[in-house]
């Protein structure tokens, strides 16, 4: 039976690991019994969960690989109260995904535990990209996004989850009365005046990187000067392929109003439900996979993973979370598979290239119904 | 694209094709013995030549058969219909005449539906202007090879035009709407509400066949029966496997009736079996990733939602499984995922239900309890009541409405001349002169 300080004390020297040093098989067979004791715990810990797990066509107990254990897909996380697998009295922050209009939040669970990995995660990761120092954190956002103590969105999870880089943190964007962003534009100069040799982190959603920063700069043909600067982003891309703005107009143009090189632009993947875990691009334009965790791309007709330079369903696995069952999770998204190992960037392991969310099904034709005539499907319910 | 399916760019073209094709049902008669005949060899032309895997092929074979058709004719325009001619109503006389060109709004989920589509009016004498779902194009070009075969001189052909346009350009659906005198309208609820809402003429006859849900339903006496089992678990598994669960006429939810009898398991298994015999003899070929989603959050919810909720899965998204109790009804997944709910009474269930209920397909010991739950389900808004296994045979009524009659206008005829009447008044008349020739041998000469 496993027990939670056992599995902490095997999370702890692949967190203290050098990331990407790992090939496949040494990577595999590190994360495969983990894995297995840490459902093992969930099980124990959640009924629910185990209900799942043993409905499995494969038992989990006797899987020689990590692609046949039991995932969840993202989606269970929309549930209220969020699946957790710690008491209530133990948990010390919320985070909530961010959701397009209309939809439901993703929510997942922290104790003290999993978000101090999660904390280690992030930076285990990006050290490996940007070195181990200290200095100036540009926040694209509003000071107003990591308000509040209890649940944090994903913005603000992702601006905390680079806080251990800085030295100290500027957030350039307010709100206004309407809740519209704006951007500071004398704090920001000023800030570029003071910082303008230093090394400097800057750190935003893509979309409110390009919308808020690099369009109201532009308007004005103002270029920052920070040719140190190392600007990461993450959040995903639709809002900007609605203006077709792609990943190279997208890193020229933050370029451009750096003043800096697009190679220091990093665009990273990640999401709240893999806490802990970020994939920013290296200089090839790779996705690549930290020693704690996992990425597995399935092909959407079988379910099994793919073979090189296919695209299929992501799925992610982490060892880090114990607070809530956040190991192995199906996602929405679509990636492409580009090496098992061998990546020219040095990063050994699996890497991948995102591609994009899942598109909805066009039409689901004649048996598409969402509502009942009379009364709604809850009242039928 | 290929000369059958013309890829469409303009509105012009959308009009210049409807003119052709009125002018072609307005000059010619296109009598239905004629259109039977040759559906009747469409129809045997089907067989092979790679329409075999298309979803629903087999069903079209047996709908375009003489067999099928001629009593449904024969039942919506009347016995006379089949000799052309007017048919005698009193002092009047009937007869069906086309609309002229009907458009087809056919759903995107079911390969034959633009052929099923087509036909209806077609029988009825019309020419057809079809818009073809883009997932679609591909089997409805071979079924219609297989039409051009057998129609050497076009007599069908001639009038049909179909077109494929992207379904966001609404200048296109702007345009087909603008030039058609009726439309049949299939698909689910946002679809549905697009076309109907473009500017059709004011006299355009509307045939809407909007989303719909459907279910099965067994009790005690036929799940619990080992000797019959099997076989109804083979027609479920054939009710949910055809068009991937996704047409209107597809089982999403199974209710069980306890009855009594406590174990299910041994149902479960063989519908299990089934499924995996189904899933073997009719794989998936693809499968939409956003499909797949859903079919892996459904069956997590499932089990997490309440512990004593079981489900049985493949490790693909093949097929799902997902047993429970209660008559709460779930949002259907599609795809192949049936849920099964075991309830204490049939009519509980039913009494839930709405007009969003297509089709109940049923499995009953007794007939005088079938005919109640019929009866109950009819009167809560059920189109269909029909044996499991045959919930997709497409037949007339659907919906709850002819398929024909809709896009024909029946002309009524009065003759000016009194004399110029029916038959049967003639003979009347006849008889009369010779009753009263009888009486009155003066007026009998006369005559």
């Amino acid at each position: 039976m496993s027990n939670l300080p056992d599995i902490e004390e095997r999370i702890r020297p692949l967190l203290a690991s050098e990331p990407y040093k790992l090939n496949v098989d040494e990577h595999q067979s590190a994360l495969l019994a983990l894995l297995k004791d840490e459902l093992a715990y969930a099980c124990g810990r959640s009924a629910s969960i185990c209900n799942y797990v043993e409905r499995w066509p494969i038992d989990y107990r006797t899987s020689s690989r990590i692609a046949d254990l039991p995932f969840l897909p993202v989606g269970v996380f929309k549930s209220d109260p969020p699946l957790a697998l710690v008491d209530r009295s133990e948990i010390t922050r919320t985070l909530a995904s961010s959701s397009t209009t209309g939809q439901v939040p993703s929510r997942v669970v922290l104790d003290a535990g999993t978000a101090k990995r999660m904390t280690k995660g992030v930076m285990t990761i990006i050290r490996d990209f940007i070195g181990p120092t200290r200095r100036p954190y540009l926040v694209v956002d509003t000071a107003a996004t990591l308000a509040g103590s209890g649940e944090l969105g994903a913005r603000g999870a992702a601006i905390q989850g680079l806080r251990s880089f800085a030295t100290e943190l500027v957030c350039c964007l307010n709100s206004n009365p309407a809740g519209d962003l704006q951007l500071e534009v004398e704090r920001l100069l000023e800030y570029a005046t003071k910082w303008k040799d230093a090394e400097v982190l800057v750190y935003g959603f893509t979309y409110v990187i390009w919308n808020h920063l690099v369009k109201a700069l532009k308007d004005h043909g103002v270029v920052l000067n920070l040719p140190n600067a190392r600007i990461l982003h993450s959040g995903g891309w639709k809002r900007l392929q609605q203006q077709a703005v792609t990943k190279e107009v997208f890193a020229s143009g933050v370029a451009d109003t750096f003043g800096c090189s697009p190679n220091r632009v990093i665009d990273f993947y990640g999401m709240v439900e893999n806490v802990g875990v970020v994939y920013p691009d290296c200089e090839q334009g790779n996705k690549h996979v930290p020693a704690f965790a996992n990425v597995i791309i399935r092909n959407e007709l079988t379910l099994e993973p793919v073979a090189l330079g296919q695209r299929g369903l992501v799925q992610v696995c982490s060892v880090l979370p114990t607070s809530f069952p956040g190991f192995l999770l199906l996602t929405e998204d679509i990636a492409e598979l580009i090496h098992h190992d061998g990546c020219p960037c040095g990063r050994r392991g699996t890497a991948f290239r995102f591609v994009s969310r899942a598109p909805k099904a066009e039409v689901r034709g004649c048996g598409n119904i969402e509502t009942f005539r009379v009364r709604s499907s809850a009242n039928i319910a | 694209m290929s000369d059958l399916i013309q890829a469409v760019i303009s509105p012009e073209e959308i009009a210049r094709a409807a003119m052709r094709l009125r002018e072609v049902a307005l000059d010619k008669d296109l009598s239905p013995r004629s259109v039977l005949e040759l559906f009747e060899r469409w129809a045997a032309a089907l067989s092979g030549n790679g329409t075999e895997v298309i979803p629903g092929a087999p069903f079209l074979r047996l709908w375009l058969r003489r067999g099928t058709l001629e009593p449904i004719l024969e039942r919506e325009l009347g016995q006379a219909v089949l000799n052309g001619g007017w048919r005698e109503e009193g002092q009047a006389k009937l007869r069906a005449f086309p609309l002229g060109v009907v458009g087809h709004w056919p759903a995107g989920n079911i390969e034959i539906q633009p052929v099923l589509s087509l036909s209806c009016s077609l029988l009825g004498g019309n020419a057809c202007l079809v818009r073809v779902p883009s997932d679609l194009v591909e089997a409805t070009h071979l079924l219609m090879e297989r039409l051009r075969a057998v129609d050497p001189t076009g007599m069908l052909l001639e009038r049909i035009k179909l077109v494929t346009f992207d379904h966001s350009r609404e200048d296109l659906q702007m345009a087909m709407a603008r030039n058609v005198d009726g439309a049949m309208i299939w698909g689910g609820d946002e679809a549905v509400s697009r076309v109907r809402a473009l500017p059709f003429p004011h006299w355009t006859r509307l045939a809407v066949f909007g989303p719909r849900l459907s279910f099965a339903a067994m009790d005690a006496e036929t799940w619990n029966k080992p000797s019959e089992r099997f076989s109804w678990c083979q027609r479920i598994a054939r009710d949910v496997w055809q068009f991937d669960q996704q047409a209107c006429s597809s089982p999403q939810v199974l209710f069980l009736e306890r009855g009594g009898c406590g174990d299910v398991s041994p149902f479960m298994d063989e519908l299990r079996q089934a499924f995996r015999a189904e899933n073997q003899a009719h794989p998936r070929r693809e499968i939409h990733p956003s499909l797949t989603s859903a079919i892996c959050l459904a069956r997590a919810s499932w089990l997490l939602d309440n512990v004593a909720n079981k489900a049985w899965f493949s490790q693909s998204p093949d097929w799902t499984i997902l047993l429970g109790e209660g008559t709460n009804i779930p949002k259907p997944t599609q795809g192949r995922t049936l849920t099964v709910l075991l309830v204490d009474d049939l009519f509980q269930v039913i009494s839930k239900f709405d007009g969003a209920v297509q089709t109940l397909g049923l499995a009953i010991g007794s007939a005088e309890k079938e005919e109640a739950l019929a009866h109950a389900a009819a009167r809560r808004g059920v189109d269909r009541i029909v044996k499991l296994g045959r919930m997709h045979v497409f037949a007339s009524p659907w919906d709850g409405m002819d398929l024909i009659r809709p896009m024909v206008r029946v002309v009524r005829h009065v003759p000016s001349q009194d004399n110029a009447g029916s038959a049967r008044d003639r003979r009347e008349r006849i008889v009369s002169d010779i009753k009263r020739g009888e009486n009155d041998p003066e007026s009998c000469k006369s005559a």
